[in-house]
């Protein structure tokens, strides 16, 4: 995968109409994000489908993108994660459809914190601070993040009552942010 | 969750936003304070790059190649009914007219990639090389479909490098329109703001490495520039 700034260019490219930066950016994204869509929905031909609706989006969007306040890669993993969990839910017919506003539907106005590139470091600030929930809570927030997973889901899984999984979710989720900021 | 205080509400939510957790209702009573306020959405955006570090492990996949292609048809594929247009245009009184207009067609319309002039464009500007003559590029705006046709008329391309399109109002540095295919042809879409300031604007093309130019300026020599002139 080429570096971030590239990924950065490519999209500012695509927001001016460059089709070879379109192209380039596929060629350089579409490994990572048919993966992350695979992994959310476990079925190759939606997957194929979902990635399809996300490079339109991409195209479409990628004029927001530099308003937004996200780093390169994030923009684009949370498209393609919030467009297969969309799926996984239409599929499901629960109707917890995923937010219409997320990251490619943001207000252009708004201000956002400079984007920030994930370095190696991020990844053992974040690890570290999963470590310090208890292991199933963790898993709750990954099975969450990775799978689309809804409360509903998770208190079937962890054979807990729904009540029960948001307050597991939410305190874990303080504990991160607390860990996270130290 | 009384006791916490108000901020750490707005750190839970965020984060339950970025998972995907907040049923429907809640979702967009958080989207409608995104907009308002910026310290908000900075919460939901940190959330999202944090939570974007798990999807490290997940193995990339290349797609089959049929997903590109058909993500180029849809995208790309120009299919315009401009003839039609055109007939219900000249209506029946005109049928020598029309038939002429469909003869010019066939002669000049069919060959090409089937990108058609505008209409009725609003503005038009020839593009011409600094003191020379000959227009080697034609270019008028659709605001039917808000797009540039641009039309190549005996321009050259250089070897492994790219012809960048500038649209330049009053004093502003340039603006891209985008690095020009090598179809005689073409329609680049514009965005609102760049439709705004289009009135006494010059567009310009600028010779550029191969993707367009990597500081967002024009950076090779300007081969051409033309004003825009109301039609």
């Amino acid at each position: 995968m080429k570096d971030l700034d590239a990924i950065e260019h490519l999209i500012g490219r695509c927001a001016l109409k460059d089709r070879n930066a379109f192209s380039d950016l596929y060629s350089a994204t579409s490994a990572k994000l048919f993966g992350v869509i695979l992994r959310v929905l476990n079925n190759r031909a939606e997957a194929e489908e979902v990635l399809q609706e996300v490079y339109v989006k991409i195209w479409r969007n990628a004029d927001r993108y530099s308003t937004g306040g996200f780093s390169p890669m994030t923009w684009l993993i949370t498209i393609a994660r919030n467009a297969a969990i969309d799926m996984l839910r239409k599929r499901k017919g629960t109707g917890e459809q995923m937010p219409e506003g997320l990251a490619e539907a943001m207000p252009d106005s708004a201000p956002g914190p400079e984007a920030q590139a994930v370095q190696a470091s991020e990844r053992e600030r974040l690890d570290g601070c999963f470590d310090e929930l208890e292991a199933d809570r963790a898993e709750a927030v990954r099975g969450a993040y990775l799978d689309g997973e809804t409360y509903a889901d998770l208190a079937a899984r962890f054979d807990v009552p729904l009540n029960t999984m948001r307050t597991w979710l939410r305190r874990s989720l303080l504990k991160l942010r607390e860990c996270l900021s130290r | 969750m009384s006791e916490v205080p108000e901020k750490d509400d707005d750190v839970v939510l965020a984060g339950e936003y970025a998972l995907g957790l907040l049923s429907a209702a809640e979702a967009a009573a958080f989207e409608a304070r995104l907009g308002a306020e910026p310290a908000l959405r900075a919460l939901y955006v940190q959330w999202a790059e944090d939570f974007a570090v798990l999807a490290e492990d997940i193995p990339e996949e290349a797609p089959p190649a049929r997903v590109k292609a058909a993500l180029d048809r849809r995208l790309f594929a120009e299919e315009r009914p401009a003839r039609r247009g055109l007939f219900e245009r000249f209506g029946l009184a005109g049928l020598a007219a029309a038939a002429l207009v469909v003869g010019l067609f066939f002669v000049v319309g069919l060959p090409g990639t089937g990108v058609q002039p505008p209409e009725n464009p609003v503005y038009h500007a020839d593009l011409r090389a600094e003191g020379e003559e000959d227009i080697i590029l034609a270019a008028g705006y659709d605001a039917t479909t808000q797009e540039m046709y641009v039309e190549r008329r005996g321009m050259q391309d250089r070897p492994e490098r790219d012809i960048e399109m500038w649209l330049i109002a009053g004093d502003n540095p340039p603006v891209s329109l985008g690095v020009l295919p090598e179809n005689e042809r073409i329609r680049l879409p514009m965005t609102p703001e760049q439709i705004e300031v289009l009135q006494g604007a010059t567009l310009a093309i600028s010779d550029e490495p191969e993707g367009g130019s990597p500081t967002g300026a024009p950076t090779g020599d300007i081969l051409a520039t033309g004003p825009l002139e109301d039609v």
